[in-house]
C-alpha cells in the first residue's frame, strides 16, 4: 500500500541544483574571451595551441581514469578547463608536442595521481606550465610574439617581454605604453596579455559567485605595495614608485593568476582569513622574485610554493556563532530601546507607517 | 514558494473517519495514559499525564470513546505509544476555568500553562511552563516571538497573525508579565505587509511600551533562534548555550495564542495550525485540525494529491522537516506543516566528489566549515572536526543545500555529532574510572 512508496532521507529536501558542470562551465565560458583575444592577436597557432591543450587533458585524463578503473568523470569539464588554463599560459610559439607533455603532466601527475578532482595539492595547469618551463627554456620564455610587430608586418618575433626587459634594464618606465598593456597589445603568453579582458571574466565569475575576491585581491595588492615601497626607498622617488607599482600590475601573468590560478578550488585555502594569508603568500613571492631572484617572472612559482602550504591555511578560519568575546556578551537593554517607538504618545504616525501595505 | 499558500485563509478541518491518534508524549518528559480502551473522554479532558516537572499533559483533542491504546508512526517514523480516540459525533467540551492572567499569581499562572499542556509549536515541542520558568540567575529581559517562519512552503504564522493578532497579543502579554520583559515580534521581511497590522493591534490594546515590531531580513535560517536573536538584538547566545543565557526567550507565534487561549478560555492545547503545500499537492492550504489528526485522513477530503509524481512526504518544510515512509501519521502539537513534494523540487542526485569549492563555508550561518568538518570526520578525528565547529551545527541544512557536489553534509553531521557524544562520554567515563582507581590506590597506601 502506501508503506515505501515515498523516499526517505535526512533533511534538506531540498537544493539549489548546482553541480561541478555548470560551476565549470561558467568558468570555460569565462575563459572564452582570452582565447578569441589570444587568437586574434597572435593568429591561428594560438587556437592549435589551445585546442592541443584541452584535447591532451581531456584524452589523458580520459586514459588515467580508465587506467586506474575509476568513474569516468570527464562530464564534469574540469579537465576542459585544465587544458585552457594550461594553453593560455603558454607563448603561442609553443611546439605543439610540448603544449601534450605539459597536458600531461597536468592531469596525470598533478592532479589524477593526487586522487583526481578536488584532491589535488598543486594547480594543474600551473604544474604543466612549470615542467614546460624548466625543461624547454628557450621555447617557454626566450621567443615571444609582439603584435605590434605583427602588425608592421613582420613575423613578429621578439625576444623579450616586459618583464624580462626590466629585469635587464633596458626598459624604463618613461616609455611605459599604459593603455596598450591593459587592452593587451603586447607580448606575452596567449592568455594573459590583456588586463581589461580579464577583469571582464573575473567580474563574470564574481558575478555567479564561482570565484572569491579575497585572495586575487590580496594578492595583487601585496605584489604593487612591495613594488611601491621597494622602488620608493630605493630611488626616493614617490611618483616613480607609483608607475613602477602600476606596471608590476599590468606586466607579465599576475592579473591571470589572480584572477584564475589563485582561484582555483582545491588548491588554495577554504576559510576566508586563510584566502586572505594565501593571496599575501603568493603576492610576496611574486614580488621577491621579481625584484630580486634569477627569473623575470615569478606568479607561477610563488603560487605553487604556496600550494603546498594550503591545506596547513585552512586552520586559520572565522570566529564562529558563540565564540569568543562577542559570544559571551549579555544584552545590553539601554541600546535596544529605540525599537519601542511606537508608544502610544505619537498613534498619528501609525498610519504613515503603511508602506509595507504596498507589498500586497 | 510561500505564496502557494499565503494567500489561504486558516480554515478548520476534520478527519474524515472521525478518529485521532494522539500521540502520549509530544514535548517533555514521557507521560502515561490516564484512560483505558472504552473510556469515554471529552474535548479538552486530560488523558495522559506524569509527575514531574518536566511532563507535559496531553488532552482528548475530540469528544469520544478510546478505541485502542498502540503504537503508531509518528514524525521521525519511530513507533511511539498513541490513543487512538473515536469520535461519538457530540461536542462535549470540558474546558477548564477561565483564568484572569493578571490578576493571579505567577505560579498559579505557570501551573495553568502546564494543564494546558502547552509546549514550543515552531518544532522541537519544549514545554512551555519550563520555558516561562528561567533560573533565577538568569534574568530575562527580552521575550522574542519568531514569527520569521522562514522554512520554504510553510505560511500558518503568517496566516494566524493576520487572523488573530488580538490572541498573539495577548499571549506575549502574559508571558511578559510572568518572566517580567519587554517582548520583540520578529518579523522576516517578505511579510512586512503585517508589520502596520501589528502594530496598530498593539497600540489598540495599549501595549506600546512593552511590545515593538522588529524586522529581519528575509534569509533562511533567520527563524532558528540563534540568529534571531542576532538579528533582532545584535547579541549571540553563547556555544553550547541557550538563549536565556542571553537574556532572551523565544517562541513561536503558536505557542503564545496557545497560551492566550489556555487563560481567556481555559482551552488545552488539542488544535493546531499547519500548511499543507508543495508541488504534489492539488490544492495546497492553511488549515486548523484536532491535534492527533492523522494526515492520510484529511485526503481527498481536505486537500488531494497527485500520487503519481509525489515521492517525499515531509513533517515540516524542506530545508529542517521530517521526510516520511508513509503519510498514515498524526498531526502532533509540534507539526508546523506538511509538504509533499515532487520529484522535480526534490533533487534526488548522487554524491559527488568535493571539489573544495568552499561554498558550503561561505554559506554558514554559524560561520563554520563545513567541508573541513566533513574531511575530518571522513578522517575519524573527531577531535579535529570539533575545532572546525561540528557541536555548533544548527543543522539548517545549507550547506547541503548549496553543495555542487550534492554531499549530504548536514546528514553525515549528524551522524558526527552522536559519535562525538558517545565519544565524550565514554572518554569522561574512563577518565573517571581511573580517578576512582588512583583514590582506591591511594586509599590503599594509606593503610
Amino acid at each position: 500500500m502506501a508503506e515505501n512508496r515515498f523516499y526517505l532521507a535526512s533533511s534538506p529536501h531540498f537544493s539549489l541544483n548546482l553541480s561541478t558542470q555548470k560551476i565549470m562551465l561558467a568558468v570555460v565560458i569565462a575563459l572564452l574571451p582570452e582565447c578569441i583575444y589570444g587568437v586574434a592577436v597572435f593568429g591561428f597557432r594560438a587556437l592549435a595551441v589551445i585546442l592541443a591543450g584541452v584535447a591532451g587533458s581531456v584524452l589523458f585524463e580520459l586514459l588515467f581514469l580508465a587506467a586506474t578503473r575509476q568513474k569516468i568523470v570527464i562530464k564534469n569539464l574540469s579537465a576542459v578547463v585544465s587544458g585552457i588554463m594550461l594553453s593560455l599560459v603558454c607563448p603561442p610559439t609553443i611546439p605543439l608536442w610540448q603544449v601534450l607533455i605539459g597536458s600531461f603532466v597536468a592531469m596525470v601527475v598533478a592532479k589524477g595521481l593526487f586522487g583526481g578532482i578536488g584532491s589535488n595539492v598543486f594547480n594543474p595547469a600551473l604544474t604543466g606550465r612549470a615542467v614546460l618551463f624548466l625543461s624547454f627554456p628557450s621555447a617557454m620564455g626566450a621567443r615571444w610574439i609582439d603584435p605590434a610587430r605583427v602588425s608592421e608586418g613582420l613575423d613578429g618575433i621578439s625576444s623579450a617581454t616586459a618583464l624580462s626587459s626590466i629585469k635587464n634594464g633596458s626598459l624604463s618606465i618613461e616609455g611605459f605604453d599604459f593603455a596598450s598593456y591593459f587592452f593587451g597589445n603586447r607580448a606575452g603568453c596567449i592568455g594573459e596579455t590583456s588586463v581589461f579582458l580579464i577583469l571582464v571574466s573575473f567580474a563574470f565569475l564574481m558575478l555567479f559567485r564561482i570565484v572569491d575576491w579575497r585572495a586575487p585581491l590580496s594578492m595583487v595588492v601585496t605584489v604593487f605595495a612591495g613594488t611601491f615601497i621597494h622602488s620608493a626607498v630605493k630611488t626616493a622617488d614617490l611618483h616613480g614608485a607609483l608607475m613602477n607599482g602600476l606596471v608590476s600590475l599590468l606586466t607579465g601573468g599576475l592579473v591571470f593568476g589572480a584572477a584564475f590560478m589563485v582561484t582555483d578550488y582545491a588548491t588554495t585555502p577554504a576559510t576566508r582569513p586563510g584566502r586572505l594569508l594565501f593571496g599575501f603568500g603568493c603576492g610576496m613571492i611574486t614580488f621577491l622574485i621579481r625584484s630580486f631572484g634569477g627569473y623575470p617572472e615569478g606568479v607561477m612559482f610563488s603560487i605553487l610554493i604556496m600550494n603546498s602550504v594550503a591545506p596547513f591555511l585552512n586552520n586559520l578560519t572565522v570566529r564562529m556563532y558563540g565564540h569568543g568575546k562577542k559570544g559571551s556578551r549579555r544584552l545590553d537593554a539601554s541600546k535596544i530601546d529605540m525599537e519601542f517607538d511606537i508608544g502610544s504618545a505619537r498613534p498619528s504616525e501609525i498610519p504613515s507607517g503603511m508602506e509595507g501595505g504596498k507589498d500586497e | 514558494m510561500k505564496e502557494l499558500t499565503n494567500k489561504c485563509p486558516l480554515t478548520p478541518a476534520f478527519p474524515a473517519s472521525g478518529c485521532v491518534t494522539i500521540p502520549v508524549t509530544m514535548g517533555g518528559a514521557p507521560n502515561r495514559p490516564l484512560v483505558q480502551v472504552g473510556d469515554a473522554v471529552a474535548r479538552g479532558q486530560v488523558i495522559a499525564s506524569g509527575d514531574k516537572f518536566m511532563n507535559c499533559p496531553v488532552h482528548s483533542s475530540i469528544a469520544g470513546k478510546v478505541k485502542k491504546i498502540c503504537d503508531c508512526t509518528v514524525t521521525g517514523n519511530q513507533n511511539v505509544p498513541c490513543i487512538v480516540i473515536e469520535s461519538d459525533g457530540s461536542d462535549r467540551t470540558e474546558y477548564m476555568e477561565a483564568l484572569d492572567p493578571f490578576a493571579c499569581s505567577v505560579e498559579e499562572a505557570l501551573e495553568r500553562i502546564k494543564n494546558a499542556g502547552i509546549v514550543g509549536m515552531g518544532g522541537a515541542s519544549f514545554p512551555a511552563h519550563v520555558k516561562l520558568n528561567p533560573p533565577k540567575d538568569k534574568e530575562i529581559e527580552y521575550v522574542l516571538v519568531n514569527a520569521a517562519e522562514c522554512e520554504p512552503y510553510l505560511t500558518c504564522d503568517e496566516r494566524t497573525m493576520i487572523e488573530s493578532p488580538e490572541r498573539l497579543l495577548d499571549g506575549l502579554a502574559i508571558a511578559l508579565r510572568l518572566v517580567g520583559a519587554r517582548g520583540i515580534i520578529a518579523l522576516e521581511d517578505n511579510k512586512s505587509y503585517i508589520k502596520p497590522l501589528l502594530e496598530e493591534a498593539i497600540l489598540k490594546k495599549g501595549y506600546g511600551d512593552d511590545m515593538g515590531v522588529c524586522l529581519v531580513k528575509t534569509k533562511y535560517p533567520q527563524g532558528s533562534e540563534k540568529f534571531i536573536v542576532y538579528s533582532c538584538l545584535g547579541v549571540e547566545i553563547p556555544s553550547g548555550k541557550l538563549p536565556s543565557d542571553a537574556g532572551v526567550m523565544i517562541s513561536n507565534v503558536g505557542t503564545f495564542c496557545a497560551i492566550s487561549d489556555a487563560f481567556r478560555l481555559g482551552k488545552p492545547l488539542i488544535e493546531r495550525s499547519l500548511t499543507i503545500s508543495g508541488g504534489a499537492v492539488v490544492n495546497p492550504c492553511n488549515i486548523t485540525v484536532p491535534v492527533g489528526t492523522v494526515v492520510s485522513d484529511l485526503i481527498p477530503g481536505v486537500f488531494s494529491i497527485k500520487a503519481d509524481e509525489l515521492v517525499k512526504v515531509i513533517s515540516g518544510g524542506p530545508m529542517m522537516g521530517f521526510s516520511m515512509g508513509t503519510i498514515d501519521f498524526p498531526i502532533a502539537k509540534g507539526t508546523s506543516g506538511v509538504t509533499f513534494l515532487t520529484k522535480k523540487e526534490t533533487f534526488l542526485t548522487a554524491e559527488d566528489q568535493c571539489i573544495s569549492c568552499a561554498r558550503c563555508v561561505s554559506t554558514c550561518a554559524m560561520r563554520l566549515s563545513p567541508l573541513l568538518i566533513s574531511r575530518s570526520l571522513q578522517e575519524n578525528d573527531v577531535k579535529k572536526a570539533m575545532r572546525f565547529g561540528l557541536m555548533d551545527c544548527i543543522e539548517c541544512g545549507c550547506c547541503a543545500f548549496v553543495c555542487p557536489a550534492n554531499i549530504n553534509l548536514v546528514q553525515r553531521f549528524r551522524l558526527g555529532k552522536a559519535f562525538a557524544r558517545s565519544h565524550l562520554a565514554e572518554q569522561r567515563a574512563k577518565a573517571e574510572a581511573q580517578k576512582n582507581q588512583g583514590d582506591a590506590q591511594k586509599s590503599k597506601e594509606q593503610k
